[in-house]
């Protein structure tokens, strides 16, 4: 049976060395044995290493390297840890004094913290010891009637921008009535009159307009009418005519087929012998 | 003296330990050091930071079987500082990673004051040079890798933890080192006919 299973470059190279396992190896086996080139190339590797392994060692002495004094004689300063705890006391020391310089002040007080930088202005807090039920009381009061007075202030002013609104414009809603009511009153009965026969008159010369444009365009559209008539009676006998004339036509190309017809039946009936000669001799 | 027990005195703050540690473990971080340079200098520097490190260091190793892929890691660590630092310095050409002349190369040095054949030290010194040109023609993953695994002879695993890379990153740059290395030494026809005869 031929092994389909190409082993990869990987498992090529752990076989040239043996660290692959059992089954691999068995594996790799078969596949070296149904594929010769590729057996080929293992020997081709094998002979590779064969000859890069002529590359002996070179013989060496170890120089003497003096190890172990340098522990002792780092500074306790050098050390890794003091050196990590001075940074951060360093550090530490930094925001303190940038801190100072700054003002920075943190405080935390009624479920709050505050971060700020400079002088703070403190806001005189009433303690919550000193508020007896009466002083509550007069607050309360006090804080209605003040509200009251200022909603009552609003509501007069107001009304009193309402109603010198609702004033105005009363006293220009009348002049303009009054000015109307004057204009009207002016006009006299002739000039009423002067109007209407002014109105009368050009209502007569448009309707005798009207009128006449009317009769003219009907007088058109009829002569019109009547040329498009005789056009077409004329070119209805023509064609009538033309129709007539092929139909003679044909009677007549009938009447000589029909002639030559009879003439052919009648030369036959007198000559059936010529006929019989004829047919025969074919 | 056990080694997982010389590593727990040594963790301890034991210097003897750690200097038996060092002699242990010198070779072998300088030739791996040596293989990704090939050049001594270099190599000793390497090594014997990557000590130093292990002695400043050791008192932080929780696990003492991973003491290994630890000390690789160290050792990576140096040599890619190394690398870096001689890849800023303009006034050294990386020409001088390259060993062309083998009569001029630190084997051929190394040799001669020993007094061996000559024939048969300037064949190995020649392929000494050839197959470490080879490696170094390796991208710096691969080179690491392949050291460590064909050299040092670390598992995989221990490989990926020294790397800090997954183990089957490690296999795929295994992978292309070998293939890598496969071309070159085609390139310079060596093969079976060849090499064997030598």
């Amino acid at each position: 049976m031929i092994m389909n299973n190409k082993p990869d470059e990987s498992k090529l190279v752990a076989y040239c060395y043996g660290e692959l396992d059992a089954r691999e190896t068995e594996m790799v086996e078969q596949y070296l044995a149904n594929h010769p080139d590729e057996r080929k190339r293992m020997e081709e590797w094998a002979f590779t290493l064969r000859v890069m392994n002529s590359l002996t060692d070179k013989e060496v002495i170890p120089p003497p390297i003096f190890l172990g004094d340098e522990v002792q004689q780092r500074s306790f300063w050098k050390e890794r840890y003091f050196r990590m705890t001075m940074g951060i006391a360093a550090s530490f020391l930094f925001l303190l004094v940038a801190a100072r310089i700054l003002g920075l002040s943190v405080t935390y007080s009624q479920g709050a913290m505050v971060i700020g930088f400079g002088n703070r202005q403190r806001q005189p807090v009433i303690s919550p010891a000193q508020l007896t039920e009466e002083r509550v009381n007069q607050l309360i009061t006090s804080s209605i009637e003040n509200n009251n007075g200022k909603i009552k202030a609003s509501l007069n002013e107001s009304r009193e921008s309402l109603e010198q609104s609702i004033q105005k414009n009363l006293n220009t809603n009348s002049a303009k009535i009054d000015r109307y009511i004057q204009n009207t009153s002016g006009v006299s009965q002739e000039q009423v009159r002067k109007f209407v026969a002014q109105l009368q008159n050009d209502n007569l010369t448009l309707m005798k307009d009207y009128m006449q444009r009317s009769s003219t365009g009907q007088k058109e559209y009829i002569e019109t009418l009547m040329v498009d008539f005789s056009k077409y009676l004329e070119e209805q006998r023509r064609q009538d005519l033309q129709l007539f004339q092929v139909r003679m036509t044909n009677i007549e190309e009938n009447t000589d087929q029909f002639k030559q017809e009879t003439s052919q039946l009648l030369t036959a009936l007198i000559n059936p012998g010529n006929q019989g000669n004829t047919t025969r001799r074919n | 003296m056990h080694a997982d027990h010389l590593i727990t005195q040594a963790r301890e703050g034991d210097r003897v330990a750690q200097g038996k540690l060092m002699q242990v473990w010198y070779k072998r971080i300088y030739n791996f050091s040596y293989k990704f340079f090939y050049d001594h200098d270099l190599a000793m520097e390497a090594a014997q930071k990557t000590f130093i490190s292990m002695h400043r260091n050791i008192g932080y190793l929780q696990d003492a079987g991973r003491f290994r892929s630890w000390l690789y890691t160290i050792a990576v660590n140096c040599c890619r500082e190394e690398l870096r630092k001689i890849k800023n310095d303009k006034s050294i050409s990386m020409h001088a990673l390259k060993h062309g002349k083998e009569e001029k190369s630190q084997t051929w040095e190394a040799a001669k004051e020993r007094n061996e054949n000559p024939e048969q030290v300037l064949r190995q010194v020649e392929l000494t040079d050839l197959l470490q040109g080879c490696l170094m023609q390796l991208s710096e993953e691969q080179r690491e890798v392949v050291i460590m695994k064909e050299y040092e002879g670390l598992k995989f695993r221990e490989i990926a933890e020294a790397l800090n890379i997954s183990e089957n990153t490690v296999k795929s740059r295994m992978y292309y080192g070998l293939e890598a290395l496969k071309r070159m030494l085609e390139r310079r026809n060596i093969n079976k006919e060849t090499f064997d005869y030598e």
